[in-house]
C-alpha cells in the first residue's frame, strides 16, 4: 500500500474500496455485506460454485448497481462518481461474451477501444499491442469465427488490456487456453500487476497459486478469507484428500471452518 | 507503377507505402530512422540488449500498423509517429523485466506552460528560460522530460523511471511552479 | 513561419549529441536537438554519420536489429488493408438483424400486393408492420440475446443513451426509407401515416427500457401493437383506427412524453443490464 504524502495528492490509497457491499443478482442476494481493499497487485478470487464471485466482478465493473454499502474505485464513488470517467480505467473480460463473426480480431478490439473512448489516434498502435502482448499478432486480421474458443478468449482479454486500465477484473479468462497459454498469460499477469490492480476470478488453482500475490475467498456471498498466499496454505489439515495441494486443502479448510462457524 | 524509387520520397509517404506492403519502402525507412531512434532509446536505458529488444518489437509493429498512420489525421511526422510506437513498448519492456531509467538525465527545468516549452525545444532558447532550465534538479528534468518530450502519461513515467506516481505529479506540479516563475 | 523552422542542429552540438557515453548534455541543448529531430530528417541523416564516429557500437546494434528484423518480416504475411469508419458506423449491428427488417418489410409489401391484385385492400400489412420493426432494432442494440457482445459493450464508458440512440437511429435509417420505397410500390394511399405511430413506439419502448430493461421494453412495445392495433385490424379486417388521422395527436402526445421521460432518466442508460 502506497500512503501518499503529497497533500495534494487525491485521498485514496486502494484501487478498490468496498464497505458493507450487497449486490443481488435477480432477487437473490449474491454479495453480502462485503468489505475488501484492493491495491496494485495480482489478487485471486476463489469460491465454489455460486458464491458470488460473478457478481461481484460485475458490481467491481460497473455493470451491476449495489443495492446496499459503498465500492469507491480509484477513490471515486462509484454510484456517485463519474461512470463514464470511471469505466475508462477499468478493463473487464466477463466470463461468457459473444463477439460480431465478421469482424477480424483486430477490428473487434478496435470497437472496443473506441466504446472505451480512447484517444483515437492512440487506438490502432494500442490494439497492435494488445493483441500482441496475447499473442495473436499473426492472427489479428482473421476474422472471428474462424478462431478458437481459446483465441477468441486471448480476443477478449486483448480488449480488457487495451486501454491499460488502472483496474482489469478477469472472470474465468483461462478457459479453453492450453497449458502453454496458460502460462503465458500467468507472465502477462505479473508484467500488468505491477502498475494495476488485477481481480482474476477463477477454478483453477494453479493459475492462483501462480500468478496471485494474494487470494480473496468467497462462500454464499461472504467474506471467508483475505490474505496471502502463503497464509491461505497455512491453513491446510490433514483432512480430506492427501492427493490434494496444500494449496486446495488450504482452501477447502477455510471453507469448511467458515461453513461451521456460519452454521450452514 | 512506382516512377520514383523510395529514397526520393518523404518519410510519410515511406509508411504510406509500407502499408501497402512495400518491403523496399520498410528498408528504406529503418535505414533512415533506426540510428536516430537506437539512440533516442539507449539516452534512456542503459541496456543495450534492452534497446535492440525494443526496436526489434517497435519495427516489427511499424510493419504491422503503418496503415493505421496512413489513416491518421495529417499532420505529425512519422518519426513522431515512430517514437509513440517505441517509447510504448520500452515502457512495457521495463514492466516485464521490472526496472527502470538507469541514465542520468540532464536537469530539466521546471515549468509546464505549454508555449514557454514549445519556444525552449524549437531551438531558440530564451536566454533567461535556459538559465531556469539548466538550474533545475535532475529528478524534475527526467519528469518533465518523459512527460513533456517523450509524450508518456504519469503512470507511464513512473514506470520508466521506477517512482511512485505520486511523485511523479508532485515533481510536475513543482516544474510548472518553478518554470511560471521564471518566466513572470 | 516561426523562425524556428530554419534552425538546425550546429555540428557541434549533434557530434556531442551522439556520443551517448560522454557527459550528459545540460537539459536545454539536449531537449532542443531531441525535439529538431523528432522534425527533421536531414539532422537526422546527419546524426547518422556523426554516430559512425561517436558510437559505432549503437549504429553495430542497428544492424544487428536490421537482420534480425530481416528474417522476422519475411515470415510475417503483408500487412492487411483496413477498412475505415464503416464498422463504428454500424457499431456492433450486425448486418443480418437490418436485413431480417427490410425482409420483414419486403414480406409485408408482397402480401399487400397480393391482396391488392385479389380485390381485398385493408387492412394493410405495411401499416402493421412499418411501425414495429425499429423495435427489432431497438432491442438488438442492447440486448443479450440480440447483441452478442453485449457483455463487453454494456461495461464500456460509451455505453448509455448516446449510444442507443446512435444505433437505433441506424436501423430507423434503414426501415423507414426501405418502408416509403415499400408504400410507393404498393401505391396505397396514406402510406406515411405509419411514420408517427413507428417513432412514438420507438422512442417509448426506449423511455420505458431505462425502467425495464430494454428488452422487456421492446417486446412490451411490440406486444401492446400487436394486441391493440393488428389484432383487431385483422379481425375486423379494416384499416385500425389506430392510424387514422384522428389517432395522430395521440402518438404526438406519446413521443413527446417519451422524450421527456429519456431525458430525464438519461443518466440511468448505462447501468441497465439485461437479466
Amino acid at each position: 500500500m502506497t500512503v501518499l504524502s503529497d497533500p495534494l495528492a487525491p485521498t485514496s490509497a486502494f484501487a478498490i474500496e468496498a464497505d458493507g457491499l450487497s449486490v443481488r443478482a435477480g432477487r437473490h442476494v449474491a454479495v453480502e455485506r462485503l468489505g475488501l481493499a484492493l491495491d496494485t497487485g495480482v489478487h485471486g478470487l476463489l469460491g465454489p460454485n455460486g458464491a458470488g464471485k460473478t457478481t461481484l466482478i460485475k458490481a467491481l465493473a460497473t455493470v451491476v448497481r449495489p443495492h446496499a454499502g459503498t465500492l469507491r474505485l480509484s477513490g471515486v464513488d462509484a454510484d456517485r462518481g463519474d461512470l463514464r470517467a470511471l469505466r475508462r480505467e477499468i478493463g473487464y473480460l466477463p466470463q461468457r461474451f459473444g463477439f460480431y463473426p465478421r469482424y477480424t480480431a483486430r477490428e473487434f478490439v478496435e470497437y472496443l477501444a473506441w466504446l472505451k473512448e480512447m484517444p483515437r489516434d492512440a487506438v490502432p498502435a494500442a490494439v497492435d499491442r494488445a493483441l500482441d502482448r496475447v499473442g495473436l499478432a499473426d492472427r489479428a486480421d482473421s476474422r472471428m469465427k474462424t478462431l478458437s474458443g481459446g483465441m477468441v478468449r486471448r480476443v477478449g482479454i486483448a480488449q480488457a488490456i487495451v486501454n491499460d486500465p488502472r483496474i482489469l477484473l478477469l472472470d474465468e479468462p483461462t478457459a479453453g487456453l492450453d497449458p502453454e497459454q496458460r502460462v503465458s498469460f500467468r507472465e502477462l499477469l505479473r508484467e500488468v500487476g505491477g502498475d494495476t490492480c488485477v481481480v482474476v476470478s477463477t477454478h483453477l488453482v494453479e493459475d492462483v497459486a501462480a500468478a496471485c500475490e494474494d487470494a480473496v475467498l468467497l462462500d454464499r456471498g461472504q467474506l471467508v478469507f483475505r490474505g496471502s498466499i502463503d497464509e491461505l496454505e497455512a491453513a491446510a489439515d490433514d483432512v480430506g484428500d492427501a492427493t490434494a495441494s496444500t494449496f486446495e486443502r488450504g482452501y477447502s479448510a477455510l471453507l469448511r471452518d467458515h461453513r461451521e462457524r456460519v452454521g450452514a | 507503377m512506382r516512377k520514383t524509387g523510395p529514397e526520393q520520397l518523404s518519410d510519410e509517404q515511406l509508411v504510406r507505402r509500407v502499408a501497402r506492403g512495400d518491403r523496399a519502402a520498410f528498408d528504406e525507412l529503418y535505414r533512415r530512422t533506426a540510428p536516430w531512434l537506437a539512440l533516442r532509446l539507449r539516452r534512456r536505458c542503459a541496456d543495450e540488449d534492452l534497446v535492440a529488444e525494443v526496436m526489434q518489437e517497435s519495427y516489427v509493429a511499424v510493419w504491422r500498423a503503418a496503415g493505421s498512420f496512413a489513416g491518421a489525421s495529417a499532420g505529425g511526422s512519422a518519426a513522431g509517429w515512430l517514437w509513440t510506437i517505441a517509447a510504448r513498448r520500452l515502457v512495457d519492456a521495463f514492466r516485464r523485466r521490472g526496472r527502470s531509467a538507469e541514465v542520468a538525465v540532464a536537469a530539466p527545468p521546471e515549468g509546464h506552460a505549454p508555449s514557454a516549452e514549445e519556444e525552449a525545444l524549437g531551438g531558440e532558447l530564451d536566454a533567461r528560460l535556459a538559465t531556469e532550465l539548466a538550474r533545475l534538479s535532475p529528478e524534475l528534468c527526467a519528469v518533465l522530460q518523459a512527460m513533456v518530450l517523450d509524450g508518456l502519461s504519469v503512470r507511464e513515467t513512473s514506470l520508466l523511471l521506477g517512482i511512485p506516481e505520486g511523485t511523479v505529479k508532485t515533481r510536475a506540479r513543482r516544474a510548472r511552479i518553478a518554470l511560471k516563475e521564471a518566466l513572470a | 513561419m516561426s523562425p524556428v523552422d530554419t534552425w538546425h542542429v550546429p555540428d557541434a552540438l549533434l557530434d556531442r549529441f551522439a556520443a551517448v557515453d560522454g557527459a550528459a548534455l545540460p537539459a536545454p541543448e539536449q531537449w532542443s536537438v531531441e525535439a529538431h529531430l523528432e522534425r527533421c530528417p536531414d539532422c537526422r541523416a546527419r546524426l547518422g554519420r556523426a554516430m559512425a564516429t561517436r558510437s559505432p557500437e549503437l549504429l553495430a546494434v542497428v544492424e544487428d536489429v536490421r537482420a534480425g528484423l530481416d528474417a522476422r518480416i519475411s515470415a510475417l504475411p503483408a500487412p492487411a488493408r483496413r477498412r475505415w469508419g464503416a464498422r463504428r458506423l454500424t457499431g456492433g449491428l450486425l448486418i443480418s438483424r437490418l436485413l431480417a427488417c427490410v425482409a420483414v418489410l419486403a414480406a409485408a409489401t408482397l402480401l399487400d400486393l397480393v391482396a391488392a391484385s385479389g380485390g381485398g385492400a385493408a387492412p394493410s400489412w405495411l401499416l402493421l408492420a412499418a411501425p414495429v420493426l425499429p423495435l427489432l432494432g431497438v432491442a438488438a442494440s442492447w440486448s443479450r440475446a440480440l447483441d452478442p457482445a453485449h457483455e463487453l459493450v454494456a461495461a464500456t464508458p460509451a455505453a448509455g443513451l448516446a449510444l442507443l440512440l446512435r444505433r437505433t437511429l441506424v436501423v430507423i435509417a434503414v426501415v423507414v426509407p426501405a418502408a416509403l420505397v415499400a408504400g410507393a410500390v404498393t401505391e396505397a394511399d396514406s402510406q406515411a401515416a405509419w411514420l408517427l405511430p413507428c417513432l412514438a413506439l420507438t422512442a417509448a419502448a426506449l423511455a420505458l427500457g431505462s425502467i425495464t430493461g430494454i428488452a422487456r421494453a421492446t417486446a412490451l412495445a411490440a406486444g401492446a401493437w400487436v394486441a391493440g392495433v393488428v389484432v383487431p385490424a385483422l379481425a375486423l379486417q379494416d384499416t385500425p383506427a389506430a392510424l387514422e388521422p384522428a389517432w395522430l395527436p395521440v402518438w404526438c402526445a406519446l413521443a413527446i412524453v417519451a422524450a421527456g421521460v429519456i431525458a430525464l432518466r438519461r443518466e440511468t442508460y448505462p447501468r441497465m443490464m439485461e437479466r
